[in-house]
C-alpha cells in the first residue's frame, strides 16, 4: 500500500502534473486557431509562427529593459494590430472567392514561411532563453513543482476562462458568433462584419502571440518553434471537433495527459506518431470530432 | 681579393633571386585548411572552443613561417550539427575552395558522412570532437583520423569509475538521438553490464530537445542512483536545470561523455554541474610546462579556457604541420602513409595515430567537477584505455 503511494506521489503525480502544464500550453495555442477556424472558416497555417513573433518580440522588449510582467502585457497588444492588418491586407482579399479554403490555406503557409524565414534573418539560427521570472520549485503534498509552471497554470487556466467568458458571455462575443453564423443577416443588423472578422483574427493570433510570451521561458526561443505546438494544438482541434471551443480545451488536456503517461512506458517523443495515430482514427470513425455535440458556436 | 668576393658577390646575387623564386611562390600559395564546424545552434559552444583551438596553433605556425615555408588559410562552413548540410558544405570545400585538410566536424554521422566525400575528393580529414566508436570502427575510413577520445574509452574508465565508488548503484542512461547519443549509451551500458553493474533502464531525445520533463517519469520510475549523460551543449544545460527544478538532482549522481559537460556550458549550468563525473583526454589542470604555456596563451587570446576540444583541435593542427613536414607534401597517399603510426607532441602529452584505425593512442582522465571546475582524480594509460581495434576496412 504504501509502495503505492509512493508511486502515485514520486512517479505518476509529478508527471500527470508536468502533463497538465503541456495541455494547457497546447490548449493556449490551440485556441486562437480553433477560434480562427471555428468563426472565421479559415484554416491559418501560419498560427506556430505568430506564436513564435510572440516569443521574438518578448525577446526584443527584454533587450530595451522591459521586465518580463510588462512584456506579458505588451506583446499581445504588439501582435494584435499586426493581426489585424494582416486579415485586412491579405485574408479579405481572397475571403470571397469561391475557392476560399484553398486559397486562404496557401496564403498562410507562404505567410508561415516568409515569417519564419525573417525571424532566421532578423534574430539568427541561435536558440535564446529569456530568463526565468520564477525560479525555484514549492512541494505541493510531496511533489516538487517548478515555480514558473505552477504560474503557468494559473494564467494558463484563467486565460482559457476570459476567452471563453469574451466570446459567450458579452456582446462583442454574440457580435462574433452571429457574423460567424450568418454574415449578411448581421451585416443586415448593423454589425460591422468585416472589422469583426478581422478583429476576430487579431485576437486569436495575440493569443497565439500571448502563448509564445509565456512559454519562452521553458521551451526557448528559435526561428522554427512555432512548429513545435502547433502540430499538437492542430490535433487537439481536430480531435476535438473543428471550431469547438470545449472540444479544443478537453482534447489538448487528454492528448497532452495521453503523451505523459505514454512516456513512463515509451519514448516521449515516441508518443507523437500515438497522438496523430488518434487524430487519423477520430477523422475515420467520427470526422466531426469528438466532442462537437458540446456547443458549436 | 676583394675582385673575388665581388665575383662571388654577383654570381650568388645572381643565384638569389633563383633560390627565392620557389620559397616566395609557394608562400603565396598557402595552405588550405577546411574547418567545417557548428557556428550555429546547440553545438555552436562546442564550435567555438573547436575554432578557438585550430586558431591558435594556425596563428602560431603561421608567426613562426608556417608549413615547408607556406603559410596556413582557414576556411570555415557551419556544421550545423546536420550530417545533410556538413556534406553539402564539404563537397563544397573540397571542390571550389580546393582545401588540402578538413577538421572541425562535431556531429558523429556528419563525421561518418562528410569521411565518404573526403574519400570522392582524395582528400583527408580528422575530427577533434565525435565521439561514436563507429568513425574508427564499424565504419572507419582510410581518409579519415580521429585525435579526441572515442565514447569506448571514456565508457570503459566510467564504468570501472561507478564500479569501485558505489558496486550496488541502479544505472539509467539517457542520450541524444542520433549516431552519437546511440552509440555512447549502447557502449556504455555494454562496459556497464561486462563489470557487473544494474542497469535499470535508457531512453533517447531528440538532438535539440527543449523539455527534457517528459522523460523524468520513466527516470522517476527506474529510481537510479546514477546518471549517465551523452547529451552535449546547450542540451546538457537544459537537462542538468530541469532535473534540478524537479528535485531529481539531488538524488542523482550524474557521470556522462565528456561532451556533457564542458568549459563553454559549465557556467550556464551553474551549481548543478557539481560532482558530474567525466572521462576525457584533457584538463586545463594536466601539471605540464607545455600545458601550462598552452592554457595561458589560449586565455590570452580569448579570455576563456581552453576545454578537450580547443585542446584536440590545437594538437591537430600541430599533427598535421608534423606530418606534412616528414612527408615532405600535402599529398594524400603520401601524407596517409606517415600519419599512420605518427607520434606527436601536444599540450595533452604525446599521442599516436594507430595504423590499424586511425584513432589516437591517448592518455584519459577522470575528472569531477568541484568547485565550478574539472579536476583530475584519476590517470588511465592509453594503451589500458584505447581497446580493440575493430576497423576492418583497411
Amino acid at each position: 500500500m504504501t509502495e503505492a503511494i509512493e508511486y502515485l506521489q514520486f512517479v505518476l503525480a509529478p508527471q500527470m502534473l508536468n502533463g497538465l502544464t503541456i495541455g494547457v500550453a497546447v490548449v493556449l495555442v490551440a485556441l486562437g486557431l480553433s477560434i480562427i477556424f471555428g468563426l472565421l472558416d479559415v484554416v491559418n497555417m501560419a498560427h506556430g509562427e505568430f506564436y513564435a513573433l510572440g516569443a521574438f518580440v518578448s525577446m526584443s522588449l527584454y533587450g530595451l529593459g522591459v521586465s518580463f510582467w510588462l512584456a506579458l502585457v505588451l506583446v499581445p497588444l504588439i501582435v494584435l494590430p499586426i493581426g489585424y492588418l494582416i486579415e485586412r491586407g491579405l485574408i479579405q482579399r481572397v475571403y470571397q472567392h469561391d475557392q476560399r479554403h484553398v486559397l486562404t490555406l496557401l496564403l498562410t503557409v507562404g505567410l508561415s514561411i516568409i515569417m519564419e524565414d525573417a525571424f532566421h534573418l532578423i534574430y539568427g539560427p541561435n536558440t535564446m532563453r529569456p530568463e526565468n521570472p520564477l525560479p525555484g520549485s514549492t512541494e505541493i503534498l510531496g511533489v516538487i513543482v517548478p515555480n514558473y509552471r505552477l504560474f503557468l497554470l494559473a494564467v494558463g487556466a484563467a486565460t482559457i476562462v476570459a476567452t471563453w467568458l469574451v466570446i459567450y458571455r458579452t456582446r462583442l462575443g454574440a457580435m462574433i458568433r452571429a457574423a460567424a453564423f450568418d454574415k449578411h443577416m448581421t451585416a443586415s443588423l448593423g454589425v460591422p462584419v468585416l472589422r469583426v472578422y478581422a478583429g476576430t483574427f487579431a485576437f486569436g493570433v495575440a493569443l497565439a502571440g500571448f502563448a509564445g510570451v509565456l512559454l519562452a521561458p521553458i521551451y526557448s526561443v528559435f526561428p522554427t518553434m512555432g512548429h513545435d505546438f502547433v502540430l499538437l494544438a492542430f490535433t487537439a482541434v481536430i480531435v476535438g471537433g473543428i471550431g469547438s471551443f470545449y472540444g479544443a480545451v478537453i482534447a489538448g488536456l487528454l492528448l497532452a495527459q495521453i503523451q505523459a503517461i505514454s512516456s513512463l512506458y515509451i519514448s516521449p517523443h515516441w508518443s507523437d506518431p500515438l497522438l496523430f495515430a488518434i487524430m487519423v482514427a477520430v477523422l475515420v470513425v467520427r470526422p466531426q470530432g469528438l466532442f462537437n455535440w458540446m456547443g458549436r458556436s | 681579393m676583394t675582385g673575388k668576393l665581388k665575383k662571388v658577390g654577383a654570381v650568388l646575387s645572381m643565384l638569389l633571386p633563383m633560390a627565392a623564386g620557389p620559397a616566395a611562390a609557394q608562400s603565396s600559395n598557402p595552405i588550405t585548411i577546411g574547418v567545417l564546424t557548428p557556428l550555429s545552434g546547440t553545438y555552436a559552444p562546442i564550435g567555438q572552443q573547436v575554432k578557438w583551438g585550430t586558431e591558435l596553433a594556425v596563428n602560431e605556425i603561421n608567426a613562426a613561417g608556417g608549413i615547408l615555408g607556406r603559410p596556413i588559410r582557414l576556411i570555415y562552413e557551419d556544421e550545423e550539427a546536420n550530417p545533410s548540410v556538413a556534406t553539402r558544405k564539404a563537397e563544397k570545400l573540397f571542390q571550389s575552395d580546393k582545401v588540402d585538410f578538413l577538421t572541425g566536424v562535431v556531429n558523429s554521422g556528419a563525421t561518418i558522412a562528410v569521411g565518404q566525400v573526403a574519400e570522392r575528393n582524395d582528400r583527408l580529414m580528422a575530427t577533434t570532437v565525435s565521439l561514436s566508436d563507429a568513425i574508427t570502427g564499424a565504419r572507419c575510413s582510410p581518409n579519415v583520423f580521429r585525435v579526441n577520445a572515442p565514447g569506448g574509452m571514456q565508457a570503459l574508465g566510467l564504468a570501472a569509475w561507478i564500479k569501485q565508488n558505489n558496486p550496488k548503484a541502479r544505472v539509467f542512461a539517457i542520450g541524444p538521438d542520433y549516431e552519437m547519443g546511440r552509440n555512447t549509451v549502447d557502449g556504455f551500458v555494454k562496459q556497464a553490464k561486462e563489470l557487473g553493474l544494474n542497469v535499470v533502464g535508457q531512453v533517447f531525445a531528440p538532438l535539440g530537445e527543449k523539455d527534457y520533463t517528459p522523460y523524468f517519469g520513466q527516470i522517476r520510475q527506474a529510481r537510479p542512483d546514477v546518471l549517465y549523460t551523452s547529451t552535449a551543449g546547450n542540451d546538457t544545460v537544459r537537462l542538468f536545470t530541469q532535473l534540478q527544478e524537479y528535485g531529481l538532482r539531488e538524488r542523482l549522481t550524474i557521470v556522462g561523455a565528456s561532451v556533457a559537460v564542458t568549459a563553454q556550458n559549465i557556467g550556464a549550468i551553474g551549481a548543478a554541474a557539481e560532482g558530474f563525473v567525466t572521462v576525457a583526454g584533457y584538463s586545463p589542470d594536466i601539471d605540464t610546462p607545455e600545458n601550462k604555456k598552452f592554457v595561458a596563451d589560449f586565455r590570452k587570446a580569448y579570455n576563456a579556457d581552453p576545454d578537450l576540444y580547443g585542446a584536440d583541435s590545437y594538437g591537430l593542427i600541430y599533427l598535421y604541420k608534423a606530418a606534412v613536414e616528414k612527408a615532405g607534401t600535402t599529398e594524400t597517399a603520401k601524407l596517409r602513409k606517415t600519419l599512420e603510426g605518427f607520434t606527436w607532441q601536444t599540450p595533452q602529452g604525446p599521442k599516436s595515430i594507430r595504423a590499424g584505425d586511425h584513432q589516437a593512442i591517448m592518455t584519459v582522465y577522470v575528472l569531477e567537477v568541484r568547485n565550478g571546475r574539472f579536476t583530475i582524480k584519476e590517470k588511465i594509460d592509453g594503451q589500458t584505455a584505447i581497446g580493440p581495434d575493430t576497423c576492418e576496412r583497411f
